[in-house]
Parts: C-alpha cells; sequence; structure tokens
C-alpha cells in the first residue's frame, strides 16, 4: 500500500495510523571502522557554557612552521626544474636538491602524523611516529650523504634508471 | 447579556457548519489542508520519489544506525528537502527527528548532508528524477543525537573560544565608532555567517581533528574580527591562533567554499589569516 | 476578556446541551499523567548527558560525501606525497644500511637489472613514478599560488585544477615516451 496520505486529515482521523514497515536500505554499521584510527565516544570537557581552550601561543609549530615550510616549497621548483634544463648538475647543487627534498618529505610526513593521530586518544603512538620520523629521515639524509659521495648522485642516479 | 447572546448564537452557527475534526489535529501541516474537497489524485499521474534518511534512535543505542526509506509523491510535495522531510514526519513516520526552524535559509537549524553535499534542507530543491533515491544524512563526522540531528556543542564552544565580539582598548567614546565605507567593505562576506556548520563538517581536516582545530566556520568568525578597523585587540587574535592545531590543521583543501549554503568563502578567509601571522598583513 | 469568558459559558452551557458541537472550544480536561517522573539532582542529570553521548555514533563521512574535485585532488596531492616520499625514505635508508645488510644498491647494480626487463614493464614502472612525481609537483605550485591567496574561490580552485591535471597528463606521457 502507498505510504503517501492523498485524502487530507480525514484519512489521518478514521483510518488507523499504520506505521510503515522500516524498509532498510542499507544496514550501516558505524563510519568508526572506516575512520583511520578509532574516533572514541564523545567527551565534552568542562560545561556547554565553556569556552574551547585556547593553547598557549607557538609560533614555532605555528606562523613560523608554515613560513619555513613554504620557502622550502618555493626552493625545491628550481632545483627541480634544473636537472631537466640543464641535464646534469653539479654535486653541490645536486645535494642541496637532495637535502631539500629530504626536508620537504619530512614536513610532509609530519604533517600526516599530526593530521592523523589525535593526542588525546593516542598520546604514546604520536610520540613514537615521531621519533620513528626523526630517526628516519636522519639515516636517509646519511644514505643521500653517502649516495652523492660514493655513487653518482640523485640527477645521474634517476637518469640511469630512466634511460635502462 | 446581549453579547454573550450574540456570541452564544454565532457559537451555534459555528458549531452546525463547521466539521467534525477535532482542533488537535489541524496542528498538523499538510499541503492537502483546506476547506474545499481535496482535488482527486487521479487528475495527475504521481511523481514518486524515494528517499534514504538515516536513522539512529538513542533510547536503543545498541541497534546500529541503519538506513530508512521512504516514498513520496512529489506532486503533493513543496520543491524543498525540507518540505519532503516535514510531510514524511507529518504523514508516513512522526519518529522521524531533525531541526528547523525558519525555513527560508538564514537560521542554520536544517543543515545536513543531502545527496553527498552539506546544504540546508530549506534550500536545497529535490531532485525531481525520480529514478534515483535522495540520500539524507546528518553532517559527516558529527556526534549524533538521533537521527539527522548532529550535536554542535564543540563547535559552539569553539566559536565562543575566539570572542566574537568587538574588543576595545579605548575608553567608549561616547557615540558610534566610526569606520570608513572601503573598510566596512573588508567585512563582506564574513558577517553573512549563519553557523550552520555546514563548512566545518564538509572539511576533512575537521573530520579528523574536530577537537583542536577550529575549522572552517570558526576561523572564518576570527577573521571578521581581526579585519574589522574597529577592533583594538588583533594582535591578542592572531596569538590565539598562532599554534599547531588552531589554524595550521587546514590544508586548503576548499571543500568548505563548494559547499556553503550562503556562497561564502571560509577557504579565502583561512588564506589571509596565514598571510597575516607570516606576513603581518593579509 | 469578558467576551472570552461570555463565550466560555456559552460553551459550557452548549456543551451540556449539544455536546459534540462546542466540546473543541473547552480546554482540555486536566489528567493525571500515565509516566511516573523521579527526582533528579542537577548532578545526576549532567552524568545521564555523559552517558548519553558515550553511546552515540558518528555521522558516516567519507563513504558518503559526494567526490569533488577539492577533496579528491587534494588526497591525490597527499597520497601522491606520501608515495614518492617513501619510495626516497625506503631507498635512502636502504642505501644507508646496505654495507650492514650486505644488499648491492649502487646505481650500476640497479640499472643494469632495470635494463634486463621488457619493454612493457620498463614503460609501466616510469608511468608508475611519473604520474605522481607530475602531479605532485604542478600541485605543489598550485598549492603556493593559493598560499598568496591567488585563485581560492569555487571558480579559481577548479580553472587551477583542470589546468594541473591537464599539464600533468603531458608530463606523463612526455616522460614515460620521450625522456
Amino acid at each position: 500500500m502507498s505510504l503517501f496520505r492523498t485524502t487530507g486529515l480525514r484519512a489521518a482521523t478514521t483510518a488507523r495510523f499504520i506505521a510503515p514497515t522500516p524498509r532498510i536500505a542499507a544496514a550501516f554499521h558505524t563510519s568508526q571502522k572506516r575512520a583511520i584510527l578509532p574516533v572514541g565516544p564523545q567527551v565534552i570537557d568542562g560545561t556547554v557554557n565553556d569556552p574551547a581552550p585556547v593553547p598557549a601561543p607557538n609560533p614555532t609549530h605555528g606562523s613560523y612552521h608554515w613560513s619555513f615550510e613554504r620557502l622550502v616549497t618555493i626552493g625545491l621548483v628550481p632545483l627541480t626544474i634544473a636537472p631537466f634544463a640543464a641535464g646534469s648538475l653539479h654535486p653541490i647543487t645536486d645535494a642541496v636538491l637532495g637535502a631539500t627534498l629530504v626536508l620537504h618529505s619530512h614536513i610532509g610526513f609530519q604533517a600526516c602524523i599530526v593530521d592523523y593521530i589525535p593526542k588525546r586518544l593516542y598520546p604514546k603512538l604520536l610520540k613514537a611516529a615521531r621519533w620513528a620520523l626523526n630517526s628516519a629521515t636522519v639515516l636517509v639524509l646519511y644514505g643521500l650523504y653517502e649516495f652523492e659521495t660514493n655513487d653518482v648522485g640523485i640527477t645521474e642516479g634517476v637518469k640511469k634508471l630512466w634511460k635502462a | 447579556m446581549s453579547a454573550s447572546v450574540l456570541s452564544r448564537s454565532a457559537l451555534l452557527a459555528a458549531a452546525s457548519t463547521r466539521s467534525s475534526i477535532p482542533s488537535a489535529v489541524r496542528g498538523l501541516a499538510s499541503v492537502a489542508t483546506s476547506q474545499a474537497p481535496p482535488p482527486t489524485p487521479e487528475s495527475k499521474a504521481p511523481r514518486v520519489k524515494k528517499f534514504q534518511v538515516y536513522r539512529w534512535n538513542p533510547d536503543h543505542p545498541e541497534k546500529k544506525p541503519y538506513m530508512q526509506e521512504y516514498e513520496l509523491d512529489l506532486n503533493q510535495t513543496g520543491p524543498m528537502v525540507l518540505d519532503a522531510l516535514i510531510r514524511m514526519k507529518n504523514e508516513v513516520d512522526p519518529t522521524l527527528t531533525f531541526r528547523r526552524s525558519c525555513r527560508e535559509g538564514i537560521c542554520g537549524s536544517c543543515a545536513m548532508n543531502i545527496g553527498g553535499i552539506n546544504t540546508l534542507a530549506c534550500l536545497c530543491r529535490i531532485d525531481t528524477d525520480t529514478s534515483k533515491a535522495t540520500k539524507i544524512y546528518p553532517l559527516p563526522h558529527t556526534y549524533v543525537v538521533k537521527d539527522l540531528v548532529p550535536d554542535l556543542t564543540h563547535f559552539y564552544k569553539q566559536y565562543k573560544s575566539i570572542k566574537p565580539y568587538l574588543q576595545r582598548k579605548d575608553p567608549p567614546p561616547g557615540r558610534e565608532i566610526l569606520q570608513s565605507i572601503a573598510d566596512r567593505k573588508k567585512l563582506d562576506g564574513l558577517y553573512e555567517c549563519i553557523l550552520c556548520a555546514c563548512c566545518s563538517t564538509s572539511c576533512p581536516s575537521y573530520w579528523w581533528n574536530s577537537s583542536e582545530y577550529l575549522g572552517p566556520a570558526v576561523l572564518m568568525q576570527s577573521y571578521r574580527w581581526i579585519a574589522d578597523s574597529r577592533d583594538q585587540f588583533k594582535e591578542e587574535r592572531k596569538a590565539a591562533l598562532d599554534n599547531e592545531m588552531s589554524l595550521y590543521r587546514c590544508h586548503t583543501i576548499m571543500n568548505c567554499a563548494r559547499t556553503c549554503p550562503k556562497g561564502l568563502n571560509p577557504g579565502l578567509a583561512i588564506a589571509k589569516i596565514k598571510k597575516e601571522l607570516s606576513l603581518g598583513h593579509s | 476578556m469578558s467576551l472570552s469568558r461570555t463565550a466560555f459559558r456559552a460553551a459550557s452551557q452548549l456543551s451540556h446541551r449539544q455536546p459534540a458541537a462546542a466540546s473543541f472550544l473547552l480546554p482540555r480536561l486536566q489528567t493525571r499523567s500515565a509516566a511516573s517522573t523521579t527526582p533528579t539532582t542537577a548532578a545526576e542529570a549532567h552524568s545521564l548527558l555523559v552517558s548519553q553521548r558515550q553511546k552515540r555514533p558518528i555521522a558516516p563521512h567519507l563513504s558518503i560525501y559526494q567526490p569533488q574535485l577539492t577533496w579528491y585532488m587534494s588526497s591525490a596531492n597527499r597520497i601522491t606525497g606520501v608515495l614518492l616520499s617513501g619510495t626516497v625514505y625506503l631507498f635512502g635508508i636502504s642505501y644507508a644500511v646496505a654495507p650492514w645488510l650486505g644488499l648491492h644498491l649502487e646505481s650500476a647494480t640497479i640499472a643494469a637489472a632495470v635494463a634486463a626487463l621488457p619493454v612493457a614493464v620498463k614503460l609501466a614502472i616510469k608511468a608508475t613514478f611519473a604520474t605522481p612525481f607530475a602531479f605532485h609537483c604542478f600541485n605543489g605550485v598550485r598549492h603556493l599560488i593559493w598560499d598568496t591567496a591567488k585563485e581560492l574561490t569555487i571558480k579559481g580552485v577548479y580553472r587551477t585544477g583542470y589546468v594541473v591535471l591537464a599539464s600533468s597528463a603531458f608530463a606523463v606521457t612526455y616522460l614515460t615516451f620521450f625522456a
């Protein structure tokens, strides 16, 4: 039977109200499963009238970090174009390209960690991830140094593999 | 005495002609309400549209949320999704729960996710293609109070935290605080926000970090006060945002501007705040 | 005021004679409600609210939000960035610890291994690396333009978005087949 009323209020008063059979179009798993990490139940700090806490000013992780990140990205533009334009790079320029690339990657990974690991729910995991990233970056910088000194460098290396 | 005679005869006259529908039922609003007999349904072929609506009942919290399907004849329904929701609630399922108030896109109560986009139900036209169902969800990644009602407590707490009022250091001048036309123009596109939370709940960064990241709505209001020439606490307002999480979780995804039902641009306001903090000007 | 009282009196007189006619004018009689109430302190009410909050589900997000250029390209920027940086980090760390693990990761060795692969596989590998590289580079420039607060309207976002996608397509074709 149809679920809509065409006969107006009379039908509502004279007929018994027939509850619609719930036609369940899709069962829902709570989206906790789809989240990158489970979110946890709702917690409100203080009363509903208290403003959310304002963190202490921290420009090192705020505007200075943002400005530094943009400077690195801007610097990366000519450094990335140079190998394509010049064909090969001076070892020092190549090392600068490598270091800037690693710095850019480090900042990028850091953004992912801060975005996806909430401090309140997973403080230890957050700390461990930061530590792991810092260690990885140091190791990569060392590996880059070795590659520049004992091997051909980034530009030459990529060119060799590309044209192999 | 004559007044009572008049009123008695008036009542008698009214009682004989008025229908026997009790007054309690008259409270239901419906398109089909009228004194004249309603038009016969066979005059126009019914356009039946399916709506799939997110349901969850806090009285039975162990039961997982599910989608419930409703069918409505679009010929009997107003053009907007809110008209459809009200008809569903009045005529099909009174337990369907949602917020609404002004029905004209100014109060922000009926903000929800319709067809995958956050918008106001009272401003969103029903897609008249009857071969497709319209899916209606609450605002994404919010805690659901019931059915389509999100809990916006934290959103309001965040709004309060940015001190959304004029702050002065000078003593009050005893008259209006003057502002040039050019300075007033800077507030256009900022002050019109109705705090419906469509933008903040469309932002993936706000999904992952709503506890510390303020979100586009609150940040745009923050800029509204930073950009106001009459406000004298600019540096303090900027300092409140200068930390790792409050502002800088914005990665210029721009879902906010895409979804704003009032046509505002929070993403641009946030970019201007970032410029203010790094360069000292926007 | 007095008129309503006379009306009320008239209605009650009427309702004695014709109960159905004017009953809608009388106020409903007070009935004792069937539901029972329990006295609750403010603290108890608050703890009830807290327990209710804990059971609330989270409204769906990624699975139901409409695919749009805005967040799809932003996700792609992050994913390509992580892929590229992940490769750099993987190679960097492997090269750093190679002596201790006995690996041979010199560029000459790897180049020789790649050269031995069939042409189709080589083209596929090139395309696999060229795509995220080109997209991420061009989208990065788009982000830098946004940081100057330019092209930050819906029109600007879509315009620059299509330019990035077109440029990436050209760059991938060139890098895979002609570089």
